[in-house]
């Protein structure tokens, strides 16, 4: 794959970029289910547009967001 | 494994996961909240470890070209699994006390288990930071 802009970083760079990009995106994914559950989607909504099972996201946010007193 | 713990020990694995994990919104805890919960230890200001890792994240980034502006993170409760890169120090941190022939694993050991990462994030938010890995580490 290329990335516009850059030129060809090194392994050690581009991996550390992929565990950086992985961290980024699990924190867009709790802003955007809690705000999409604020919202009123419902879990298998959610599932569907992340393209998840509805297991799969309601067991990652589900407890989470029930203990930060959201649901 | 845990029950060979000392309390120092059992305190930065809960501070790792309830504080630092947690306060970073993180989904495991990871290899980077055992260092920032061992800034003591290690004897690194907590506020340096902290910019270290925003520095390595930032220039991760940079070198490959993404520009991303992503939602500051929200603080996360609850139990919280150990991912890959914490479950590695922990199993290095025991092999370091069992090279030094220590009954217990002391916080020391969580340190070495951590600083013994030659690559990934850790190492590379210390180099940032101008920090010697592995002088801290011969200091413990």
């Amino acid at each position: 794959m290329e990335i516009a802009g850059a030129t060809q970083p090194s392994p050690e760079d581009a991996l550390a970029a992929v565990a950086a990009l992985r961290r980024l995106a699990d924190r867009v994914e709790d802003d955007a289910v809690g705000r999409a559950l604020g919202d009123g989607w419902t879990w298998p909504r959610i599932a569907e547009a992340l393209g998840v099972t509805k297991q799969a996201v309601h067991k990652k946010h589900a407890k989470r967001l029930r203990e930060a007193g959201g649901v | 494994m845990f029950e060979r713990f000392t309390r120092d020990a059992r305190r930065v694995v809960v501070q790792a996961a309830d504080v630092e994990a947690a306060a970073l919104g993180a989904q495991t805890v990871e290899a980077e909240h055992l260092l920032l919960a061992l800034s003591d230890t290690i004897g690194v200001a907590h506020a340096t470890l902290v910019e270290a890792l925003e520095a390595e994240t930032a220039a991760s980034l940079d070198a490959v070209g993404v520009v991303l502006r992503p939602p500051p993170p929200a603080p996360r409760r609850g139990s919280m699994r150990m991912g890959a890169s914490a479950k590695l120090a922990l199993h290095r941190s025991l092999q370091a006390a069992l090279a030094r022939k220590d009954r217990r694993i002391g916080a020391e050991h969580l340190a070495l288990g951590v600083l013994q990462a030659e690559v990934g994030t850790v190492p590379r938010a210390l180099a940032l930071a101008g920090l010697d890995r592995e002088a801290i580490a011969a200091g413990l």
